[in-house]
């Protein structure tokens, strides 16, 4: 009887390890929602933030040359204010989404990228070194405004797009089709 | 295909009758039915289909916003300027509504990225506040 009872027990534990295993490995594999998130900044960053002629327009010179010299003084004030917002919004939103491809890179590239070890070092120093570049850019924004640091925008955007280029080349293989059965089937299960 | 021979047909016919990339956009975004966010033009369409139509006018109206956004500050004050005179209202009262309403606001193609539009929305502020500036000189500090 006794064995009879260790043996019932011994299943019960087998099986329920079984289920945890079952119900642990979706998310092993990293899910699909991560992927898709990553994809997102990926194309947040390359078609909404990074492209060079925006970042000319928020950090142009030119516009200063021209408030500075040609329009009356009391919009300096209103000008200087907005770019700043601007170009605080722009190094926020470059963060936040350099921050998704990090989570994205911690949690789950493995089960998704083909990234060999010297690349995953790269990625790591290069997002080290970008976060700092963001948060020293946000300083010296607030600091001494928009137009005092030409040299930190053109590193940061320049790091920034360096990241990009390396997540995009590693998750190349995925076609669109595939990204859509995976968006909707992050979807399917963020609704379950 | 037949979108792009639809923008060149609306570039050709109407909208090389608009200088202004400004003015272009807010004549492509009256196009824009609030409700559903699908352009018209009866001419467009009679020429083409409804829908290559509304592909049309959508291509063509985030063109012009992306002449905007890659406008200096300087062309974009000259651009209100114009806009201001072509409207034959008083430029206070233009002012003065802009600055209150902020058309241009509803006046973007959907899916423009957030930043670009944050981008144009505050370069019209700055550009209004340089034509009120101008119009109305703030007063001079009294000798002492």
């Amino acid at each position: 009887m006794i064995q009879l009872i260790l043996i019932l027990a011994f299943g019960a534990l087998c099986l329920s390890s079984l289920y945890f295993l079952a119900r642990r490995t979706p998310r092993a594999e990293g899910g699909s929602g991560p992927l898709v998130e990553a994809r997102q900044a990926l194309q947040a960053l390359r078609s909404g933030l990074l492209p060079p002629e925006l970042i000319a327009r928020i950090f142009a010179r030119a516009d200063l040359e021209y408030v500075l010299s040609e329009v009356p003084e009391n919009v300096r004030p209103l000008f200087m204010e907005e770019r700043k917002k601007i170009a605080l919004s722009w190094v926020n939103q470059v963060r936040r989404q350099i921050l998704l491809l990090r989570r994205f890179y911690l949690g789950s590239a493995r089960s998704y990228a083909r990234l060999s070890f010297r690349t995953e070092i790269a990625l790591a120093l290069d997002f080290a070194a970008l976060l700092f570049a963001c948060r020293a850019l946000q300083v010296a924004l607030y600091v001494r405004g928009p137009f005092a640091v030409p040299g930190m925008v053109e590193t940061t955007a320049a790091v920034a797009a360096r990241v990009c280029k390396v997540y995009e080349e590693s998750l190349a293989f995925l076609s669109p089709a595939q990204l859509g059965a995976l968006a909707d089937r992050s979807a399917g299960a963020a609704r379950l | 295909m037949d979108v792009q021979q639809a923008a060149e047909d609306l570039r050709r016919r109407t909208l090389s009758e608009i200088p202004r990339s400004l003015d272009r956009l807010i004549y492509l975004a009256s196009m824009r039915d609030y409700n559903t966010g699908l352009y018209y033009h009866d001419g467009l369409a009679s020429r083409f289909t409804q829908e290559v139509a509304c592909e049309a006018l959508a291509d063509c109206h985030r063109e012009a916003f992306r002449d905007l956004v890659g406008s200096p500050l300087r062309g974009l004050v000259c651009q209100m300027e114009g806009y201001m005179d072509s409207t034959h209202t008083s430029p206070g009262e233009f002012l003065t509504a802009w600055k209150k309403l902020e058309p241009y606001r509803v006046a973007v193609p959907v899916e423009t990225d957030p930043l670009s539009a944050e981008f144009l929305f505050s370069s019209f502020k700055i550009a209004l506040a340089i034509l009120e500036a101008r119009l109305r000189p703030a007063p001079a500090a009294p000798d002492a």
